[in-house]
């Protein structure tokens, strides 16, 4: 077999392992299972596209990098994008989670989480069409780099991103006050409360970082596949897959996770077809669960 | 005449409206003192303390702390004011190191303090010190409720207000957690608690007073409060005088 599957393993466990960060620290801080999180990745990716839309309307057309095959006006969007998803996802958390969190149970969220993702999802059909579009429709040339993989330049330049953010994220959430004070609310938020952690900027750090990876992980989709409204509900299950199979609520879990459901995934692809992706993921999840019901880097509670 | 720290007057609080736990209860903890809040199972101790420390919501009444009107204030501020709350069970971070739970306290202090302060505190609980990279969850029982002491006391508190610090624990640990009260007042930190432990906290309180359905019946010196035969009324109803060795639980 071709170890070509490694590359494309480990870009798509990237795109997963991102999602599947958001998904584990909005379960083990505000304790739902949320639904809309692949929702967010699409809205992330369709601002982002408006935004380099935007900049290609104001500055004409711009040189793509070097051997990428974007610009700058991809990075300023995807900044954009970042700290559109956040403040979209901040506002729905005002006018529909906060509110259904009040009422102390997780169902309701869990259900409400649902609502928000088929309204999402269908306001992004009715204004872009559920038609696919592209960042952009150069073709790269992979380059061989033995072993018989090849790879592009844009790969290797999101594979890196992928290793910033997370590195970036694992040491914001265990070096830093911000982050003692997540972890603090995940074991305990009574007693967070009672040390002096205003719960509330506690719940809105977690959607940012939850809703800025979010739109990473839908803008790598959109440049190495295409973008469209279902992009992300489509990665709704490996991610939960991903943060379930590393462990509810670590990060460094959830990243393995996605990456071990990635190569699973793009090894069956190649091995026995396309159509027992999902199957693949699923059993490794489940063989996993049975040997460590807490998942990879999960810890007991008390 | 000396100063009073925290003024609780008057307080009815309860966790459903038009329920109070609390009816009416008034107590004071002067500057330097060690107040144990005693009462029969039920008689709103706890809710009386968390009230304070803004866990219950607060119905009626007034709660000062150093003359600011603190009632009902959030409990994440609570820190802010002046006032450290220490729960009764599940007062640490299980899953994060000693240093992480004291570091997570330091929310309130200056950045360049918090080290400072925490050495302060790994000084005056050397076993912390000796576990600091552990999880909290890993320590004894005795080791986790100065874990939690400690956390509350970084911050500086006008006033430390403990939950049934012996609860749980065995009696070895009981004498030593109250042995560390008696030190922590030495040092000049004003404490309020509630026990059940009755005999073991009335020898290092000041003053006492006697819960009885949400409302404070009577207060006295601590040392003699057993001899009052009011109290035995109030409190042990039938039983004899003077408690066996562990108290009154």
């Amino acid at each position: 077999m071709s170890l070509q599957f490694v590359v494309d393993g480990l870009l798509a466990g990237s795109m997963i392992g991102l999602g599947a960060i958001g998904v584990t620290l909005t379960y083990s801080i505000l304790r739902f299972s949320n639904f809309a999180h692949g929702d967010f990745m699409a809205w992330g990716a369709y601002a982002t596209l408006v935004c380099v839309g935007a900049i290609g309307a104001l500055f004409g057309k711009v040189a793509p990098i070097a051997p990428l095959s974007f610009g700058w006006p991809l990075i300023v969007g995807l900044i954009a994008g970042m700290a559109f998803t956040a403040l979209l996802v901040l506002l729905l958390d005002k006018v529909l989670f906060s509110r259904l969190r009040r009422q102390e149970q997780a169902i309701i969220v869990v259900m409400g989480s649902f609502g928000a993702s088929m309204a999402l999802r269908s306001l992004l059909e009715f204004i872009f069409t559920s038609r696919p579009t592209y960042f952009s429709r150069a073709i790269q040339i992979a380059m061989p780099v033995g072993l018989g993989i090849r790879i592009t330049p844009d790969q290797i330049a999101l594979l890196v991103l992928t290793v910033v953010l997370v590195v970036g994220v694992h040491l914001l959430t265990t070096r830093t006050q911000t982050g003692r004070s997540m972890q603090a609310m995940s074991q305990n938020p009574a007693l967070a409360r009672v040390v002096g952690i205003d719960v509330a900027g506690v719940v809105r750090v977690t959607w940012i970082i939850g809703a800025a990876l979010a739109c990473v992980a839908g803008v790598m989709i959109g440049i190495l596949i295409q973008i469209r409204p279902f992009m992300g509900f489509d990665m709704l299950l490996p991610m939960f897959a991903a943060a379930i199979l590393g462990g509810i609520g670590s990060i460094p879990g959830a990243v393995l996770g996605g990456l071990i459901i990635g190569l699973a995934e793009a090894g069956a692809v190649q091995l026995i077809g396309a159509e027992w992706r999902a199957a693949v993921s699923f059993i490794i999840l489940m063989a996993v669960l049975f040997v460590r019901p807490i998942g990879l880097f999960g810890v007991r509670e008390r | 005449m000396s100063q009073t720290v925290l003024d609780v007057r008057d307080l009815e609080a309860g966790y459903e409206p038009g329920v109070p736990i609390v009816r009416g209860a008034s107590i004071t903890v002067d500057k330097g003192e060690i107040v144990v809040v005693l009462g029969p199972n039920g008689a709103g101790k706890s809710s009386l303390i968390k009230a304070v420390a803004g866990l219950v919501p607060i119905s009626r009444g007034k709660v000062l702390l150093d003359g600011n009107d603190i009632t009902a204030a959030p409990a994440h501020t609570m820190v802010r004011l002046g006032l450290a709350f220490v729960p009764q069970t599940e007062n640490v971070f299980p899953l994060m190191s000693v240093e992480d739970n004291l570091k997570v306290a330091c929310g309130i202090l200056e950045r360049r303090e918090a080290p400072a302060r925490i050495a302060e505190m790994y000084a005056m609980f050397p076993d912390l010190a000796r576990q600091k990279r552990s999880a909290a969850g890993n320590l004894s029982g005795g080791q986790r409720q100065m874990l939690a002491v400690a956390r509350a006391l970084i911050i500086h508190p006008k006033v430390l207000v403990l939950d049934e610090p012996s609860a749980g624990l065995s009696p070895k640990f009981v004498s030593m957690v109250f042995e560390m009260l008696s030190a922590i007042r030495k040092s000049g930190v004003t404490i309020l608690l509630v026990e059940q432990n009755a005999k073991a906290a009335l020898a290092i309180g000041d003053r006492a007073y006697v819960l009885v359905e949400g409302k404070e019946r009577h207060e006295g010196v601590a040392s003699t409060l057993w001899d009052d035969p009011v109290v035995a009324e109030l409190y042990l109803g039938q039983r004899p005088l003077k408690p066996e060795a562990g108290g009154a639980a």
